[in-house]
Order: C-alpha cells, then sequence, then structure tokens
C-alpha cells in the first residue's frame, strides 16, 4: 500500500468514526447528511489505485461538497504520490474553492479552517498549520453563515460549529499521522 | 406512486443502455460510460469546436437526446435530479477534445456550476482547450439587472442548437462563444405548473400546490417561484406570462420572436399546442410576428405539469442556425415558419 492509500484508508476509519458528529453537526445548519456524504466518497477513494484516490472521492460523493473537498484532497494526494509542494497546492485549492464556491473567510465555511491552515503552513510546518485549522473551525461557532444551505436556517447557524471545518481540521489530523507512521 | 425501474441504483445506467440501443447515432463513452457521445458523422475534433453539457438524469429527453450531428457532441449524464461530478464531466471533455477546443455550456444552478467550472479548472491542468459558457434566462429567478444571476430555463435550448450547428458550419472557440453570450443576452423563458412531479428516490410529490393554483416562475425541480395565480382560461395564463416576458426584454412592435412552449412531462401536446396557439395571438397583439415554434416535452420534470414559454429576438444568423437540421434523436424539426421568415 502506498502512502498516499494509507492516507485515504486512515482518513476512512477516522471518518467513519466521527460520521454521527459530523452528520449531528450538519443537521443544525444544513441537511444532515455532510458525513454520511464525506463516509461515501472516502469509501471509493480508499479503494482506488494509488493516485486516483482524489477522483474517486469525488466522483463518488457528488454535489458541491464532494467537488470542494476533492481539491483539497487533490493538493494531499499530489504531495503524498509525487511530492509535490504541499503548502503550494493547498493555496491553489484554497483559492479554487473560494472562486468556485464564491466564499471568503468569514462565511462560516471549510475556508476558515482552511484558509489560516495555509497561512500558517507557509514555511512548511504542519502542526502549526494544524493549530491554526483548529481554531479558525472553533472560531466558526460564533459567525453567522452568508453561504450555503445555513444561511437560511433560523438564526444563520450561529452557535454552531461548521461541518466543513470540522471535516478540514481531520483531514490535516489524518495527514500527520500517515507521515508518523511510516 | 409506482415508476418503473429494476433498482435506484441501477436505473440511470438502465436508461442509457436503453437509449444507445435504440439510437445508432450514439454511443456510450470510450472513457467514460457515463458520458453518450455521438457515433457516427464526428468530423475531425482537430478541425471542429466540441461542445458537450453535463446535466442530472430525470429531466429527459434532455440532453442526451441531443447528441447528434449538428447538435452536441456529448452529454455527460448525472445522477437523478444531481448535477455530474467535476471528473466525470472532465472525462466527458476528454471523450470529444481536439485542438480545436471544447465549449462546456452550463445551465445555471448551483451545483452544476461548481462542477463545471471545476471541470474547467482540471482540464485546464491537463492543457486541454476548453471554455465554459454559462446560460441563463429564467426571468423569475432575478431581476432584469441582476440577469447574471438567473436560473437555466428551458431558453437554454436556443443555445444548444443554435451553437451546435455553428460549430458544425466550422465557427471557432471565440466565435462560438460570442454567439452564445449573444443568444443568451436575447433569450427570456417563463413557467407555470400545475402539479408536481414524482421523485423516482422518493417515490413523493415534489412540491404542494393549493387546490384551483397555479405556480409562476416555479424553477424544475420544483423551487419556488414568483408567485401564484387562480387556476383559470389558458388565454389569460399565457397573457400574463407573455406580457411579463416582453416587460423583462421589451421587442419593438414590427419585431419577431422564436418561440420555445416546453412541457414539463405531464402536459398533453394538445395542451401545449393551445398554449403555442395562444402565445402566436398575444405576440401578434403586440405587433410581434411569432416564428420558428418548438413545441413539445423537452426539459421535464417527471410527470410535472405545466409549461414554459421561451422568446428569443433572432439576428438572421441566429435563426438560420436555428433551422438547420439535426440528426440527434429528441430535437425536432424546426417548423417552415422560420424558413419563410428566412426567405
Amino acid at each position: 500500500m502506498t502512502i498516499a492509500q494509507q492516507y485515504f484508508s486512515r482518513l476512512l476509519s477516522r471518518i467513519e468514526a466521527r460520521k454521527d458528529e459530523l452528520n449531528a453537526l450538519d443537521a443544525a445548519l444544513g441537511d444532515g447528511d455532510h458525513g454520511t456524504t464525506m463516509l461515501r466518497g472516502l469509501t471509493r477513494a480508499a479503494q482506488a489505485e494509488s493516485g486516483m484516490g482524489a477522483k474517486a472521492f469525488m466522483r463518488a460523493s457528488g454535489g458541491a461538497a464532494g467537488t470542494l473537498f476533492g481539491l483539497v484532497l487533490v493538493a494531499i494526494e499530489r504531495h503524498l504520490v509525487s511530492d509535490a509542494d504541499l503548502p503550494a497546492e493547498l493555496a491553489l485549492a484554497e483559492a479554487r474553492i473560494c472562486d468556485l464556491g464564491q466564499v471568503k473567510a468569514g462565511d462560516k465555511s471549510m475556508i476558515d479552517a482552511l484558509s489560516p491552515a495555509v497561512s500558517a503552513f507557509s514555511d512548511g510546518d504542519l502542526d502549526a498549520a494544524i493549530e491554526a485549522a483548529r481554531q479558525g473551525c472553533q472560531a466558526t461557532i460564533a459567525l453567522h453563515a452568508r453561504r450555503g444551505r445555513a444561511q437560511y436556517v433560523e438564526g444563520k447557524g450561529r452557535g454552531h460549529q461548521d461541518p466543513g471545518a470540522t471535516s478540514i481540521v481531520i483531514l490535516f489530523e489524518v495527514l500527520r499521522e500517515t507521515r508518523e507512521g511510516q | 406512486m409506482t415508476k418503473l425501474f429494476n433498482s435506484q441504483e441501477t436505473m440511470v445506467d438502465d436508461m442509457i443502455d436503453g437509449f444507445v440501443s435504440a439510437f445508432p447515432q450514439v454511443e456510450r463513452g470510450k472513457i467514460d460510460p457515463r458520458v453518450v457521445v455521438r457515433s457516427r458523422a464526428r468530423k475531425n475534433p482537430d478541425e471542429k469546436v466540441t461542445v458537450l453539457i453535463g446535466n442530472g438524469s430525470g429531466h429527459e429527453p434532455i440532453a442526451m437526446g441531443f447528441v447528434g450531428e449538428g447538435l452536441l457532441d456529448a452529454n455527460v449524464v448525472g445522477d437523478v435530479f444531481a448535477a455530474p461530478s467535476a471528473d466525470l464531466i472532465l472525462d466527458g471533455i476528454r471523450e470529444v477534445n481536439g485542438a480545436a477546443g471544447t465549449l462546456l455550456l452550463i445551465s445555471q444552478h448551483s451545483g452544476d456550476v461548481i462542477n463545471g467550472r471545476a471541470a474547467i479548472m482540471l482540464a485546464e491542468d491537463d492543457e486541454l482547450n476548453v471554455r465554459g459558457l454559462l446560460m441563463y434566462d429564467d426571468v423569475a429567478s432575478a431581476p432584469p439587472e441582476r440577469r447574471q444571476d438567473r436560473r437555466g430555463a428551458p431558453g437554454t435550448m436556443f443555445i444548444y442548437k443554435i451553437l451546435g450547428a455553428a460549430a458544425e458550419a466550422g465557427l471557432d472557440l471565440n466565435g462560438l462563444m460570442a454567439l452564445g453570450e449573444a443568444v443568451r443576452d436575447r433569450t427570456v423563458s417563463l413557467s407555470a405548473a400545475i402539479s408536481p412531479g414524482i421523485s423516482p428516490l422518493t417515490g413523493k410529490p415534489m412540491f404542494k400546490l393549493p387546490e384551483g393554483e397555479i405556480f409562476i416562475g416555479m424553477g424544475v425541480h420544483g423551487e419556488p417561484g414568483a408567485g401564484r395565480m387562480a387556476y383559470g382560461p389558458v388565454n389569460k395564463l399565457v397573457q400574463t406570462i407573455v406580457d411579463k416576458l416582453l416587460q423583462d426584454r421589451p421587442i419593438a412592435r414590427g419585431g419577431r420572436a422564436a418561440v420555445i412552449i416546453n412541457g414539463m412531462g405531464g402536459t398533453t401536446l394538445m395542451e401545449l399546442y393551445t398554449i403555442w396557439n395562444e402565445t402566436r395571438r398575444v405576440l401578434a397583439a403586440h405587433g410581434i410576428e411569432a416564428i420558428a415554434p418548438m413545441v413539445g416535452s423537452f426539459v421535464t420534470t417527471q410527470e410535472m405539469g405545466g409549461f414554459s414559454i421561451s422568446l428569443l429576438e433572432p439576428t438572421d444568423q441566429m435563426l438560420a442556425y436555428w433551422c438547420e437540421p439535426s440528426d440527434s434523436p429528441a430535437f425536432p424539426s424546426i417548423s417552415l415558419l422560420a424558413q419563410e421568415a428566412l426567405t
């Protein structure tokens, strides 16, 4: 099993364990299936050939989330498969997600964890990136949503942690574990 | 309500199998079986720009029914009412792309826009020559000053057909983009719904409508519309819709309008021909000649009852491409009324 395949396999186990928690976070803000959607995509990604995991994820999870998280997974997989510069790949993914989703920092979305992580990651320190993502994720509790279904929820989701930001933290945590497990 | 299918897991692929085996001019893609491509009379993609679109299934015959010579080169088929994923659309682009480039048509709905634009980004990473054209025409979804925020509605069929014919005639990618934007800027649509469709996934009606009322401006998935009105004779309803369309984008007296009357799946041709006739009369009362009608059920939402009216104020060039014959399985031959307008 290549390191990229190990990454998707570990990520699948972690999301499986936290699926109900992610669904519950999403139920407060959207349609309550974020954990299930991630799990569906990762099940296929973990079975894919090395280098094809992120694409398998996009195909199987579908919809907007499949593509937006798929871009982050493309960046991580490229780094693991061909040693691409991870901070640069993630910065590209961040820019594309903001552009495609018409979203910016402070809108209460995955970007609120991804964007600080990318900034903290500029000198290649993964621990700093994870800490920044956690703080960004925590900060979404106080925000009100300006994009996505949560903007139509009563109170615009204020008081609830964003499920997408939560998943971003998990993506980085599992990357560190995969590196340490080598 | 009972629907006819083997299983929810196989229903889309079973449909595609049936479709490609019924019509020899189309086949499944070689790179990806969820792509329907032209099987014959294909010109060299290094010389002809290829045109494709992706969309959720459940709206047949659009858009796989419009794959064929003189129309689309491919259609990327998503799951029921779900936009195809970005990598699936990328596979569709790879199926048909050549040196002349590829135009991806994107009907403006959030999943289609995100995945379509992501597919273009991925294609550019692979150094493929691809551009995307956003299509929007539904006057109920945003006011005229925010036209670019409108949803795609059945008026986008003007773009499919006119660009498909223009690509076949040899127009290059920049030319097609400009022509597509011009058609878009001259097109408006508005719909009315009288009864819901039944989702094949849930077996349940997709919205509720009070007895004796009609929704105006309903979206293709049953999204809320601009308003309701009481059920009454169809001439009043058509008058209301056409007046709203002309208010939004006026056509001068003495002008002409190409017309699409689209049924949503549960509306009969008896009703649709009546609606065309009333549309023609209302336009005539405004001093506008109705030409080149396309009347039938093309963008459907299962058995939803209702229809939309789309108007295009065409240039001579647009009208000529609109009337070119195509060999796609489900695009109709456009009425000779247009041929008369051309001569």
